[in-house]
């Protein structure tokens, strides 16, 4: 009866996706990445050496130095102290829009796949409609329509891209739909609830991080169009995909002034997708060694 | 005895762009309590359809029913009366790799049956239930933890069987459970299902298209063709006296290793199985069947005794059987 002194405990599948995680040293360090740019968010005061808004006309365009480490704009502001109070509007606007819109289409496409025909029709059909319309049009319209805030702004991206999740979704809960461990969990009694929660979304997560992590991407792009056309963020709040916008006129003679925003662009997005990577493979059981 | 399934003229038809299949097609037969019947027949003649059809995990067309004493009329059951129902009534699946959750761990995939019918009253209660479960189907514990890929074949199928016995039934569907297992881990599983049988005084539904399987386990046997019943009768009866046309071809078709072959007769089927949408009225075997007449194209045969307890789809079997066993005198 040795068999009997195995204690009666689960062990934590939290615990073993943990370990999986740190496994994979890029995804860390992309984690470590993205800490740091919460933080600089979160407190921009205690990371930035300058105020954003701090003009200084006779210092525009010096290059990078230790004084300023990426050099300054053309009204002589502080790159480096932009980029990092830039970091709240972007990772912000980015992120709640991302996970917010990805809450949304993984409802409707998780609904629209296990139901199918009459409420999949209706459901489809009107993510159809909405990825009809070009989506800076959309975004335009949604943030004209609610007026000009940052929050309107969130919203506008959100919806632009809960079709894109909702189409992802209801694809492979589609495929999951179909395999017999369904059947069985029907045939042991499981609630339709609890199949789609317990058992079809946790397999259709790989291409639903793939699509979170590359929205996160073009989140923060239509933050810089929208911006671009006067409906996002009102300068001189900075924001890189503004700061961007702004740059292009001067970046034959200054290469800091674009370098640096559009740097920090393609590191965050490079940090979510390397993430969301090492995220998808630590839920995966099958991965484990 | 008393008979724990009584199932008449289900009908379950699926609609296709082409028109409609037929998968399962006017079948009648029942089980006694504690025996286990044998369905047999080649792919696609829907006997799993059927079973998945008395799981109600599809919901019949037309028929009757009739589950331990309690016919289950309208098939337009809520949720929680299929529920109910699948309280005494399980299934084990034919693909043990498909048919558990690759994220869920061992514990967690039998668990669930007991949590879904609140079959514990605290944490420790709920595992000891699922180690129980676990040593009665011969799964070592270390493995709770364990994800179905670390495991073979026949452990995932131990947790098949497992989790069906969870909620402690009286009637299980075994949809091929062993058709994708090698060939010694088969009879481990046959050998666990046959004990379990005893022990626990469980009725079978044992769906195979594997003929010594069947004969090892089975005491009724019925022999479906395109969604049909073309024989039914016991075990014994079905090897000894094979009255179908078909059945005789399907008999014959199981390979015997002797060297001094000498079987004289074997009936060979030619063509493939027609199609089961919208199909022609007449006997459904007609077209690949050796002594079919012109009676065979017309009219549909019914299933009537033709010995005492066994039955029989085909206009001609007296005659056809009275030819053949003058056939195997000369």
């Amino acid at each position: 009866m040795k068999d009997n002194n195995i204690p009666l405990k689960k062990k934590s599948q939290f615990k073993d996706i943990v370990k999986r995680f740190l496994k994979d040293k890029v995804a860390v360090l992309s984690l470590i990445f993205i800490v740091f740019l919460v933080f600089c968010a979160l407190f921009p005061n205690v990371v930035a050496p300058y105020e954003y808004d701090k003009y200084d006309m006779a210092h525009a365009f010096s290059p990078v130095s230790f004084e300023h480490f990426f050099g300054t704009d053309n009204y002589g502001r502080d790159i480096f102290s932009r980029v990092v109070y830039g970091a709240r509007i972007s990772l912000g606007i980015g992120l709640v829009a991302v996970i917010s819109s990805c809450f949304v289409g993984i409802i409707l496409g998780a609904i629209a796949g296990y139901y199918s025909d009459r409420i999949d029709n209706i459901i489809m059909r009107l993510m159809d409609i909405m990825l009809a319309i070009p989506s800076i049009l959309l975004m335009m319209a949604i943030v004209t329509a609610l007026g000009n805030s940052t929050l309107n702004l969130t919203i506008a991206i959100a919806v632009s891209n809960v079709p894109g999740y909702a189409r992802i979704v209801r694809a492979s809960v589609m495929t999951e739909k179909g395999k017999e461990y369904i059947e069985a969990a029907k045939s042991v009694g499981s609630s339709d609830f609890k199949i789609i929660m317990r058992h079809i979304l946790p397999n259709c997560m790989a291409p639903i991080i793939v699509q979170a992590t590359m929205s996160i991407a073009t989140s923060i792009l239509s933050i810089a169009a929208l911006s671009f056309v006067g409906l996002g963020i009102t300068p001189p709040t900075p924001e890189w995909g503004s700061m961007l916008n702004d740059a292009q006129s001067f970046m034959r003679d200054h290469y800091h002034v674009v370098l640096f925003p559009g740097l920090m662009i393609m590191l965050t997005v490079f940090a979510f997708n390397l993430l969301g990577d090492g995220l998808r493979d630590a839920l995966d059981p099958k991965l484990k060694n | 005895m008393s008979k724990m399934l009584e199932v008449s003229n289900l009908k379950k038809y699926f609609k296709t762009p082409s028109g409609m299949l037929h998968a399962v097609d006017d079948v009648s037969f029942d089980i006694e309590k504690g025996q286990t019947l044998g369905v047999v027949g080649e792919s696609g003649c829907g006997k799993s359809t059927l079973g998945r059809t008395i799981m109600r995990l599809h919901a019949p067309t037309s028929g009757r029913v009739i589950f331990d004493g309690k016919e289950s009329g309208s098939f337009k059951e809520s949720a929680a009366e299929i529920k109910e129902h699948h309280k005494n009534m399980q299934m084990i699946f034919q693909d043990p790799y498909s048919s558990l959750n690759p994220r869920m761990s061992v514990s967690e995939i039998i668990a669930e049956p007991l949590i879904n019918y609140h079959m514990y009253k605290n944490k420790e209660e709920l595992w000891r239930q699922v180690y129980e479960l676990m040593d009665t189907v011969g799964l070592a514990r270390r493995l709770a933890n364990a994800y179905p890929h670390e495991l073979d074949g026949g452990r995932r199928q131990r947790i098949g069987v497992a989790r069906a016995l969870a909620v402690n039934p009286k009637f299980i569907v075994c949809d091929e459970p062993v058709s994708a297992l090698d060939v010694s881990i088969q009879a481990q599983i046959l050998n666990l299902m046959q004990d379990l049988q005893q022990q626990r005084s469980l009725t079978y539904m044992f769906i195979t298209h594997n003929m010594s399987v069947v004969k090892h386990i089975s005491d009724e046997i019925i022999v479906m063709y395109l969604g049909t019943v073309v024989e039914c009768a016991s075990s014994d009866d079905i090897f000894k006296d094979r009255l179908h046309p078909y059945t005789k071809a399907l008999l014959d078709a199981i390979p015997v290793a002797e060297i001094n072959n000498n079987r004289k007769e074997r009936t060979l089927l030619k063509g493939e199985i027609s199609s089961p949408i919208n199909p022609k009225p007449g006997c459904r075997f007609a077209v690949r069947c050796p002594y079919a007449e012109e009676k065979c194209y017309n009219f549909t045969p019914e299933l009537r005794e033709v010995l005492p307890h066994h039955r029989v789809t085909c206009h001609y079997a007296e005659k056809i059987n009275h030819l053949s066993v003058n056939h195997r005198e000369d």
